[in-house]
């Protein structure tokens, strides 16, 4: 391609003006001022309101007496796609079967639900919380306790006034 | 089954297809030789048939009433249909039945992924069961040994009181109590831990009734890789699968050979697999050089060791175990006549008598522990030492010529072992307090790590499969010894 030299007409500073711009401007600044609709939210103050199919980091459910509800059927490891969960079962003093050693890594997760979906006893659930920071990167590997420590509500995977999604 | 052309044949229809069976053969077995599996319960190819369980039942053209096919004999141009609509809704009614008592457990039972019931009620039973009525509760029983009986589970097929009636030939196992109490029970205070072949009760138990202790909620059936194996508990070589995962043994099954061990292997065996899990092992090459130990990896250590060997001198001996193949075995007696010849030497436990499982004539736990003396004395190697597995090894402790020990973890030594030797090479699998005079340690894997054979006592070889990782840098010994006298072992 032949080099050609293009020449820019700018206009002259007698041509112009920024005032019109700027009046433009502040017209658009004092109408958002004197709008009554805001956009911006003033989190952490004002928390959102999230979905309740929202999933977010897990919480193990407990029995009344305590103890974990998960039997240590070993379905949530099998069913997990991201190989997150980390499962040793033994037996309690009560001839229970129970998980010695339940753990998700959470940054392994990719939160999926299949595990509150596969599990039999409705035991680990996903929750509608997504405020997990931490320190250090070993905190992010949630162990039983931790699990059933969490308070946040559970995640409803589906309308129970529409299950298939309808 | 002897050969087709000197016996009578009989020829059936089975769902269409035509099959030629032996006479006196079952509609059972023929329809397996078809490929179509019909639910059973009460049947086992071990065990004989009582016809009890009524999931077996076809319809059989002709016959007023569907047929328990376990029982019933194949004759000349009987059509059976398997899949009807008849022999179909029979089934789906009968595990309805089973469902009535059989309990919902399936996430907390050790059976669940390997479970007959599950498997059938998945396949073609109601989705839904209509039992209003609580279900009965027996609650859990120790049988003794190393079985744990639930009782909820039971489904009644009297697998497990027929194996120890008619296999054993101890009968520890009874029914108890009529119509639907009936129940699975021992004698009083008398258990399965009088029983050396209790485990199998386990394997064919069809659901999570009888389960192992050892396993009990240990791993799920579904994560476990099986590879086929040969035990290594005696010399009677029983054929076994090694389940594994993580890099661990979990428990061995027995894999059906009719010619070792049918459908069984004895409780022995059966536990005797943590020294396959032991975590003391010999990870990396070491040698001796200048007084250092050091690890160089097998590269320079095998080098190393070709220097030393060439000026070795005063004879060879060998001390190696016969747990290990054939083909580690033969590397060594290749290895010791590349060197001029010497006294190969092997120690093994002997029980004081046999322990034989009476319905199977041919199988027994049998008096050495361990799965290759055959195959060790094959090749020319003599047993010293003790029935404790011990001893025997004055005239090598001393020997100030090459000392070469293969898989012998020499437990029963002191540092003294071998401290006069011009060399001692120690190919072994775990660290040892005897082979602290080694110049050169090399690690090796054990049968589970790789593949191999063993030479049972009547002289049958069976191959085994590696199950596991073996650990660190450890390398079959065949490998590593065919790498010094250049010849594929």
């Amino acid at each position: 391609m032949a080099i050609t030299v293009k020449t820019m007409h700018r206009p002259e500073p007698g041509q112009t003006s920024y005032l019109r711009a700027a009046a433009k401007g502040m017209i658009l600044t004092l109408r958002h001022m004197l709008s009554p609709r805001t956009v911006t939210q003033q989190y952490p103050e004002e928390q959102t309101e999230l979905s309740p199919r929202w999933r977010g980091t897990h919480r193990m459910e407990v029995h009344a007496d305590g103890r974990p509800k998960c039997v240590a059927c070993g379905l949530c490891p099998t069913v997990c796609p991201a190989n997150c969960i980390r499962l040793v079962g033994g037996e309690d003093d009560q001839g229970n079967r129970y998980p010695i050693v339940f753990e998700i890594d959470e940054f392994r997760c990719i939160f999926c639900g299949m595990c509150q979906e596969v599990c039999p006893v409705e035991a680990i659930h996903l929750g509608q919380h997504f405020e997990n920071a931490e320190y250090t990167r070993e905190r992010f590997v949630y162990d039983l306790d931790r699990l059933m420590e969490q308070d946040h509500p559970v995640t409803l995977l589906w309308d129970p006034s529409d299950p298939a999604g309808e | 089954m002897s050969d087709n052309t000197t016996t009578e044949t009989v020829t059936l229809t089975v769902d269409g297809q035509d099959v030629t069976v032996p006479k006196g053969t079952t509609i059972l077995q023929a329809i397996d030789q078809v490929g179509t599996e019909i639910p059973h319960y009460c049947y086992h190819a071990g065990l004989s048939a009582p016809a009890m369980c009524r999931l077996c039942l076809v319809e059989v053209e002709g016959a007023p009433k569907l047929l328990p096919s376990c029982v019933t004999q194949a004759t000349d141009g009987q059509v059976v249909h398997t899949e009807s609509e008849n022999a179909v809704g029979m089934r789906r009614g009968v595990l309805e039945f089973y469902l009535v008592n059989h309990p919902l457990d399936c996430p907390v039972c050790d059976q669940s992924g390997e479970c007959k019931l599950q498997d059938y009620v998945f396949t073609e039973g109601r989705e839904r069961g209509r039992s209003r009525e609580p279900k009965r509760i027996f609650g859990r029983d120790d049988f003794g040994g190393d079985v744990l009986f639930y009782g909820d589970r039971c489904v009644m097929c009297t697998r497990c009181v027929r194996f120890m009636e008619e296999i054993e030939q101890k009968p520890l196992l009874t029914i108890v109590d009529r119509g639907t109490r009936s129940i699975i029970d021992t004698f009083f205070e008398r258990g399965l831990e009088e029983a050396e072949w209790g485990g199998n009760v386990v394997d064919i138990c069809p659901v999570g009734a009888l389960v192992s202790k050892d396993f009990l909620h240990k791993a799920r059936a579904w994560d476990l890789k099986h590879t086929p194996s040969v035990c290594g508990s005696c010399s009677q070589g029983c054929n076994i699968d090694l389940h594994t995962r993580d890099n661990l043994v979990h428990r061995i099954k027995p894999r059906f050979n009719a010619d070792v061990n049918g459908h069984w292997m004895c409780d022995y065996g059966r536990g005797n697999y943590e020294w396959l899990n032991r975590s003391d092992r010999v990870e990396e090459p070491t040698f001796v050089d200048d007084g250092r130990a050091v690890q160089l990896g097998w590269d320079a250590t095998l080098e190393a060791l070709e220097q030393r060997l060439a000026g070795v001198t005063g004879g060879v001996k060998a001390v190696v175990s016969a747990s290990w193949s054939n083909e580690d075995l033969g590397a060594v007696a290749k290895f010791v006549e590349s060197l001029g010849g010497g006294e190969i030497v092997f120690r093994s436990a002997r029980a004081e008598d046999e322990s034989p499982l009476k319905g199977f004539p041919s199988l027994a736990r049998r008096r050495d522990l361990v799965p290759n003396i055959k195959g060790a004395e094959l090749l020319g190697m003599t047993r010293v030492g003790g029935d404790e597995g011990r001893g025997g090894l004055e005239g090598v402790a001393d020997h100030d010529g090459l000392i070469v020990v293969l898989g012998d973890d020499l437990a029963d030594q002191d540092e003294s072992f071998g401290s006069k030797a011009s060399l001692f090479v120690y190919l072994g699998a775990h660290t040892s307090v005897g082979a602290s005079a080694a110049h050169f340690t090399l690690p090796v894997s054990t049968f589970a790590e790789q593949k191999g054979t063993f030479t049972n006592h009547e002289g049958i070889v069976q191959e085994f499969l590696p199950a596991l990782e073996a650990p660190g840098s450890a390398r079959p010994a065949s490998y590593v010894i065919s790498s010094l006298v250049g010849a594929p072992a």
